[in-house]
């Protein structure tokens, strides 16, 4: 992989950071939160989006994404109100970046007009506030140099500046710190800029600054290497010290006069001193203010920001225009609150310390922990009494080891652990898509999203979540109309909600629409043949059968109104993680459906049986009880098969053997009954020759040398180096559903 | 091990080897000798047993732990139809690689490393089915024919269900 590959994998790995981040910084903005540090990490996130696409050439995301900035950058400004039809266009917006980011991370192509409706939108939006003419573009996030319409003159934009400027009155307990601060040529000399000084000063507080040019010779005289602008700089921050400020310069002392003197009053009240405008034409020969603006690597000298330096200056000691280091929201008490908020969230930022590693060293790291763990275990099995007794330090130190392990485990599964919301952002886009397409009212609420799960089981995750919620909406809530008549809310609510429950996590899909339609469901599987003419199933049952594989083929399913469309996929990457599904209807009130998810997939904990002399290992989390087949109470059915009598109830009874075509030498009555729970509460009994133990076990593909076995989930190395197989209890019992259907 | 014997002639060879030649590792069936391309070949070990796959074909023999990773073992004679061989631990299995899958085919000896022209490849005549099916050419070597295995075709449709 090249350089500039890596670089581009990085790229996309950060933009689906962002676009998450997206999603989230909307669902509140949606939830009314209109706080400027809201605006500022969206404008954020598209801008670095911006970047590394203009980085990498992806030109029309550049395009698109700049669009948007603009528009962004309106709001941010208060030139455009956040209107629920602006945020609606926003999320819109976000979804098409991501569209065009996919497109860029593939090589597909996208209609060459896509996105052009929204752009077309965000130009009459910006075009429509435009009254006050350029200066706005002075905000324009493509740096060009500030422009001030001189024809306009006593243009009012400047004033609206203005305000802005003095929006943001001092901290009332403040301290202000006044720097008089002129440069000497050896600064320059030196290599030192100025502009990084008063960043760096603008970091500690709010800051001001004001160019001095009382040292400007005449044109005559005037040296090109001389020296002859000065600034005066006042820091408005309650915790600054001189020794702060001191430090800043540290680098540049000797090399400039510095005066640094503590006022002892904040600026008066802002209103005064907007009062004298000076003639705007008469500032404008004067030397450019300096002015940092947000995101500019350059600043941009403005006659606006000169005159209200000016202003500023009119009467002694007051603040200039303020330096934005965090752009202003026009109201005063925002602004006020928004600061510190800002400065703890940049805290914050700096405060996590991370690496960002590539997710395969991770997974090595995991491996090889997981064959440690067993190892472990297996070494510890080893031990029976006689060497206990003999080489007892040998039995401390196993016990050490054995610690040592489960916490490098937990340690390792925890590196790879992470919140379910990177699977969460991406449903309320589905949710809108759904909206829309099915012309329904639909509300997402997650709750939860910060619960963790092992990355793997996060990556088979999204599907399911996909079919589920896709199900949910099309066909769990109803028209608006039907609600309406059914006395419900028009808006449906579908909940996704997480938590950890034991050693599982659950996930839960809920909606409030009309439930499943068991008539029809029966109906279809009676026809389709998965369920027997007679056979009277309970209504969790039914339930349970739009799981079943080949019982949502689209045309059958797309006809009912209850549910089917690639449930069956939900199950099969449920079962591969070694989950569980479940579902709960309740007539006209919605549906439950319930994801059961194991905290990790590194380690499965089974019990270890003999079928015909080759190991199997059967997932503890599914084994209900095991009895001996001596004890257990068969009865024949007319098939010719069997069935086991358990606590009043009849369970279908499958020989592993008999499954597996192996033959076995043990007599019948002392094998075993391993009675196994498979979906919902359906039961199946397995029949092996012998039961080993329990053991924990590290999973291994065998698809990847080999391909999928029906019944078998995979394959795992035992502590004599054999293959075992696990065996997939669902899979046995879903051979037998497609049987019968076939 | 034999193995190592085999790779002090391989560096030797290679460097001479020109273009249009193609290095084999050559394994006997009973009394037929057949060839994979060495590049191919990622071990060979003896054989010590396989867990049994069920619902496979009669030539699948089961996977093996190959240092923490499964890889399945398909018989060679049992797959040219001549019933399954009753393995030894004088029998031999040679772990290769197929796409991005490494597999294990199971066959009596590993006999030489032979190095042929690629213009001495002859076309399989189409006598039989199998043949044409699981090879990919013939090549002679000291008067004798060797087959060229097609492993693709050796390990495809393995499942006793697809």
């Amino acid at each position: 992989m090249s350089d500039l590959d890596d670089f581009k994998a990085t790229y996309f790995d950060e933009c689906s950071e962002l676009l998450n981040e997206l999603e989230e910084q909307f669902a509140t903005i949606e939830a009314g939160d209109r706080s400027s540090e809201r605006l500022n990490a969206v404008f954020r996130a598209i801008h670095s989006v911006k970047g590394g696409a203009g980085a990498f050439g992806f030109s029309e995301l550049v395009a698109f994404a700049h669009a948007y900035e603009t528009l962004l950058d309106r709001v941010r400004d208060g030139k455009i109100v956040l209107s629920p039809d602006v945020t609606k266009l926003c999320i819109r917006s976000n979804d098409i970046v991501a569209d065009f980011v996919n497109a860029a991370r593939s090589g597909e192509a996208l209609p060459s007009d896509y996105g052009s409706e929204e752009k077309a939108r965000f130009n009459a939006l910006c075009s429509g506030d435009d009254d006050g003419g350029e200066p706005i573009e002075e905000f324009d996030i493509d740096f060009t140099p500030v422009m001030v319409n001189l024809d306009k003159g006593d243009d009012d934009a400047p004033a609206e500046v203005n305000m802005d400027a003095f929006a943001a009155p001092p901290l009332a307990d403040a301290t202000t710190w006044e720097i008089r601060f002129r440069p000497h040529s050896e600064l320059y000399a030196r290599a030192n800029d100025p502009q990084l000084l008063v960043r760096e000063l603008a970091t500690l507080g709010e800051l001001t600054v004001k160019p001095v040019f009382d040292a400007v010779p005449p044109l005559a005289d005037f040296e090109p290497f001389g020296v002859y602008c000065a600034w005066e700089l006042t820091v408005v921050s309650p915790s600054v010290t001189e020794a702060a400020i001191r430090e800043v310069f540290e680098f540049v002392e000797g090399n400039c006069d510095l005066k640094i003197v503590q006022l002892t009053h904040a600026a008066p009240e802002p209103e005064e001193s907007i009062a004298p405008t000076p003639s705007f034409a008469d500032l404008m020969p004067e030397a450019p203010a300096l002015e940092l603006m947000p995101g500019a690597d350059e600043p941009a000298p403005s006659f606006a920001d000169l005159a209200d330096s000016v202003v500023a200056a009119t009467p002694p000691k007051q603040p200039a225009i303020p330096i934005r280091t965090e752009p202003m929201t026009p109201k005063a008490p925002a602004a006020t609150e928004a600061a510190p908020a800002s400065e703890s969230e940049g805290e914050r930022r700096n405060g996590i310390q991370s690496i960002r590693v590539d997710l395969d060293k991770v997974d090595r790291v995991v491996n090889m922990v997981g064959e440690l763990v067993i190892t472990q275990s297996m070494l510890t099995q080893q031990m029976d009494e006689t060497l206990r007794v003999r080489y007892q330090e040998l039995v401390r130190g196993l016990e050490v080891l054995a610690q040592t392990t489960r916490g490098l485990q937990d340690s390792v599964m925890a590196i790879r652990a992470q919140p379910v919301k990177s699977v969460f952002s991406r449903m309320p886009r589905l949710v809108r898509e759904l909206a829309q397409k099915t012309a329904k009212k639909i509300r997402l609420e997650t709750i939860g999203e910060n619960t963790e799960i092992d990355k793997t089981v996060i990556e088979q995750l999204s599907d399911p979540l996909t079919h589920m919620i896709r199900n949910s909406a099309d066909h769990g809530i109803e028209s608006p109309e039907k609600r309406l008549a059914a006395g419900k809310s028009e808006t449906g609510v579908i909940r996704l909600s997480a938590e950890q429950a034991g050693g599982n996590i659950l996930i839960i899909v809920e909606d409030d629409g009309g439930g499943i339609n068991r008539e029809k469901v029966v109906q279809v599987a009676r026809a389709r043949g998965v369920v027997g003419p007679d056979e009277i199933l309970t209504e969790e049952q039914i339930d349970q059968l739009i799981f079943a594989p080949g019982f949502s083929t689209a045309d059958s399913v797309s006809d009912i109104s209850g549910r089917g469309v690639g449930m069956d996929v939900v199950l099969s990457n449920i079962k591969k993680i070694g989950g569980s599904v479940h579902v709960r209807s309740w007539t006209g009130r919605g549906t439950r459906m319930t994801l059961r998810l194991p905290l990790t997939l590194a380690v499965l904990d089974v019990m270890l049986v003999r079928v015909a002399q080759n190991p199997y290992v059967v997932p503890l989390s599914s084994i209900v009880e095991t009895m001996q087949c001596s004890r257990a109470s068969f009865e024949r059915v007319p098939s010719g098969g069997k069935v086991l009598q358990v606590r009043g109830e009849y369970v279908q009874v499958i020989d592993l053997c008999d499954r597996f075509e192996m033959a076995t030498t043990v007599d019948e009555k002392s094998r075993f009954v391993v009675l196994c729970e498979a979906e919902g509460s359906m039961r199946v009994a397995l029949i092996v020759d012998d039961i080993i133990g329990q053991q924990q076990v590290v999973i291994k593909s065998l698809e990847e040398n080999f391909e999928s076995i029906e019944g078998i989930a995979g394959g795992t190395i035992l502590g004599d180096g054999n293959v075992a197989l696990i065996v997939d209890v669902q899979g046995l019992k879903s051979t037998r559903l497609r049987r019968n259907a076939a | 091990m034999e193995a190592l014997g085999f790779r002090d002639e391989t560096a030797d060879r290679s460097a001479t080897a020109a273009q249009n030649t193609l290095q084999l590792i050559a394994f006997s069936i009973g009394e037929q000798i057949y060839g994979v391309e060495i590049t191919t070949v990622r071990e060979i070990r003896a054989w010590n047993g396989a867990t049994p796959l069920p619902n496979t074909r009669e030539y699948v023999r089961g996977v093996i732990n190959l240092r923490g990773t499964i890889v399945p073992i398909f018989d060679l004679r049992a797959r040219f139809g001549d019933g399954q061989t009753s393995a030894t631990k004088n029998h031999v299995v040679v772990v290769m690689s197929v796409g991005d899958k490494w597999v294990g085919i199971l066959v009596d000896a590993v006999s030489d490393i032979l190095t042929v022209s690629r213009e001495d490849i002859h076309q399989v005549p189409e006598s039989n089915s199998i043949d044409t099916e699981l090879l990919n050419g013939i090549v002679t070597h000291d008067s004798r024919m060797v087959g060229l295995i097609d492993l693709h075709a050796v390990v495809r449709g393995a499942r006793t269900d697809a």
